[in-house]
């Protein structure tokens, strides 16, 4: 077990959304890790900047802060 | 003569629907906090607007109903400042979760207890030229200390507290100027040389401190009037009227029921009807929708960004739906409950935690089995694909209670350790416990994995990488994960694999050598030589082209010179 504090973490409902999300946020080459398919690990700004690429697109993520 | 049946909590439940909407228009429009602290114009324009009896702006009365019921939010911390940003607080839901005596007490308290709030600033028959907008006092004034207001407060409520019978406001303030002259300016050594002027304290418009010999009904009475006006009579200690400027106690009584419903109609819009509503619904239905208060009506918009914020603060899109059809009478349009349905489904599928705690599952280890009770129990993770699991970063100081013993936490708000060790080889050594997502996103630029802990450097992944990075930043990223500085042979390779050094050339050549630097220049203006060099490698080295040195051997021998064979010799 490893406790990571302050990273941006994005799930999706399968790897072709996550990468889509990414590739909108153009973040895909600053993912940290990809812990699954589908379960990527960023840092805190880059998560922002999904979430803020996300909305300006029409989509709304669940977003929990 | 006010309504006989008038009670502290019925007189306080019409006021705090000014401070719901208050915070339904911070809600609507998250305005920009400027450098004074306050919110901009046009948050305040809004949220007037949206108040039951809208201070008079043109007028010259200002915002003070707005001031006042935001300087009791942020004393509460309903509201606060996010990135630049007046936002409402997990505290504001907590709030209007309480009953309507609670909100009652903890808003009177906020009140009597205020340093912020500064009456003599909101009074709109005063001007105070000693206070900057950020509301503090730089010169010589005889406005009252913080301290000094909050005595005053506290003293003018035992006052109205004691109230028995009904009264005007002119009178309560000419009985307060004889019998509580001091409340909130000392008034003993009127008449001597430094008392003279209430300093820094104008009439509206005045080019002139207000003189104190006969003006305490215009300096601290207008203060008692707004005092009266607002606060006490909006958090229920007297019954006032406005048209006749009648004070009168306040009989404890029961509160009535609430009385209000919510007609959901099919262009998405929720309109609350009804003289008494309820403001804890209203704050719950306010914070999945987009609010629009304007006075008397209040209408709620559904969208979808704030139904999938509600989500992510971890509402159920099942309950959120139940609720509103529990406002509303008749049943949800089809077509929003359709979408609210659809909103939902959508938003699941992308989820974010853009300041998250992540707690990795390690291998085949099952969190869920090992992860302390009380760890999921106070702080409720989610789990995700793998095992592992994620929630809103919480406070360092509760991680500290609940996390279990003996591990590490990796805080990525601050630089990590590097704990990729280089070797004098191309192999890399990283430990499995110490490797933290940053050296992990490094090896997988830079290297595949041999076994646990070491790592192979390759030239493709360097190469891919550095095209998509740069190699200065790849190499700089490289700097800054490895434990020890590179050797040599490492940075050698690593800087040759990303492209900041070309490749060396090992082989054959046809090399002209001119040992004497005269000679070699002398060469060098001759076209017949020049047309032979590919490249001059050194002052006096020339590196050929194929065929090059029969061609020169030819063109030497032909002025009498005969070239030697031996590059050793001279």
């Amino acid at each position: 077990m490893k406790l990571h504090l302050h990273v941006g973490v994005v799930e999706t409902a399968d790897e072709i959304t996550l990468n889509e999300a990414l590739a909108v946020a153009q973040c895909t080459e600053r993912v940290l890790v990809r812990l699954a398919p589908n379960l990527a690990v960023l840092e805190c700004d880059d998560a922002e900047r999904v979430v803020s690429a996300l909305e300006a697109n029409g989509l709304h993520p669940k977003v929990m802060r | 003569m006010t309504e006989a049946a008038a009670t502290p909590i019925r007189r306080f439940r019409a006021a705090e629907l000014d401070l719901l909407s208050v915070l339904e228009v911070v809600i609507a429009r998250s305005p920009k906090v400027l450098k004074n602290g306050l919110p901009n114009l046009a948050f305040f324009r809004a949220a007037n607007a949206s108040l039951a009896q809208p201070d008079d702006e043109p007028g010259g009365i200002g915002f003070a109903q707005v001031e006042f019921w935001l300087a009791l939010a942020r004393d509460l911390s309903l509201v606060a400042e996010v990135e630049g940003r007046l936002d409402v607080t997990p505290e504001a839901d907590e709030f209007f979760t309480l009953t309507s005596d609670e909100r009652l007490v903890l808003l009177r308290k906020a009140w009597i207890e205020s340093r912020d709030l500064n009456e003599f600033a909101l009074t709109p028959e005063l001007e105070l030229p000693a206070l900057r907008k950020g509301r503090t006092v730089d010169v010589t004034s005889d406005f009252p200390t913080a301290e000094r207001l909050v005595e005053a407060r506290r003293e003018l409520v035992q006052i109205v507290e004691a109230i028995q019978n009904e009264t005007t406001l002119p009178e309560f303030v000419d009985w307060l100027e004889r019998n509580a002259r001091n409340l909130f300016i000392t008034h003993d050594n009127d008449g001597s040389w430094r008392q003279v002027f209430y300093r820094g304290i104008r009439e509206r418009g005045g080019r002139e401190d207000v003189e104190r010999d006969g003006s305490w009904e215009i300096v601290e009475g207008a203060v008692v009037r707004l005092m009266v006006a607002l606060p006490l009579s909006s958090l229920g200690w007297i019954d006032y009227d406005p048209r006749s400027y009648a004070i009168a106690p306040l009989s404890d009584g029961p509160a009535e029921e609430h009385s209000f419903e919510v007609v959901v109609q099919p262009n998405f819009e929720a309109v609350a009807l009804g003289d008494r509503p309820d403001p804890s619904a209203l704050w719950r239905l306010a914070r999945f929708t987009t609010p629009r208060p304007e006075g008397r009506v209040r209408t709620y918009i559904l969208e979808r960004k704030p139904f999938s914020d509600a989500l992510g603060r971890g509402d159920a899109a099942a309950e959120l739906v139940s609720f509103l059809a529990g406002l509303s009478r008749a049943p949800l349009p089809q077509n929003v409950r359709f979408s609210l349905d659809d909103w939902a489904a959508l938003s699941e599928r992308i989820k974010i935690w853009p300041d998250a705690l992540l707690i990795e599952a390690e291998g085949v280890e099952d969190l869920a089995r090992t992860l302390p009770e009380k760890l999921l129990s106070k702080l409720a993770p989610t789990k995700l694909t793998g095992g592992h699991y994620a929630l809103p970063a919480p406070e360092t100081s509760v991680l500290r209670e609940v996390a279990p013993p003996r591990r590490t936490v990796l805080d990525y708000s601050r630089r990590l350790p590097p704990v990729i060790a280089p070797t004098d080889t191309t192999a890399l050594s990283a430990p499995r416990e110490e490797l933290h997502f940053r050296a992990r996103q490094l090896l997988g630029l830079v290297s595949r994995s041999l076994s646990t802990d070491r790592y192979e450097l390759d030239p493709e992944l360097v190469a891919d990488s550095a095209a998509a990075l740069g190699p200065e930043e790849l190499l700089r990223r490289v700097r800054e994960g490895m434990a020890k500085p590179l050797s040599a042979p490492l940075s050698l390779a690593l800087r040759t694999w990303s492209g900041e050094f070309p490749r060396p050339y090992a082989g054959g050549a046809e090399v002209f050598l001119a040992d004497n630097f005269e000679q070699a220049e002398l060469l060098d203006e001759l076209p017949e030589f020049k047309r032979w060099v590919e490249r001059q490698l050194a002052p006096g080295v020339f590196l050929l082209r194929p065929n090059g040195a029969g061609e020169l051997r030819r063109l030497l021998e032909k002025l009498g010179i005969k070239p030697r064979s031996d590059a050793r010799g001279r």
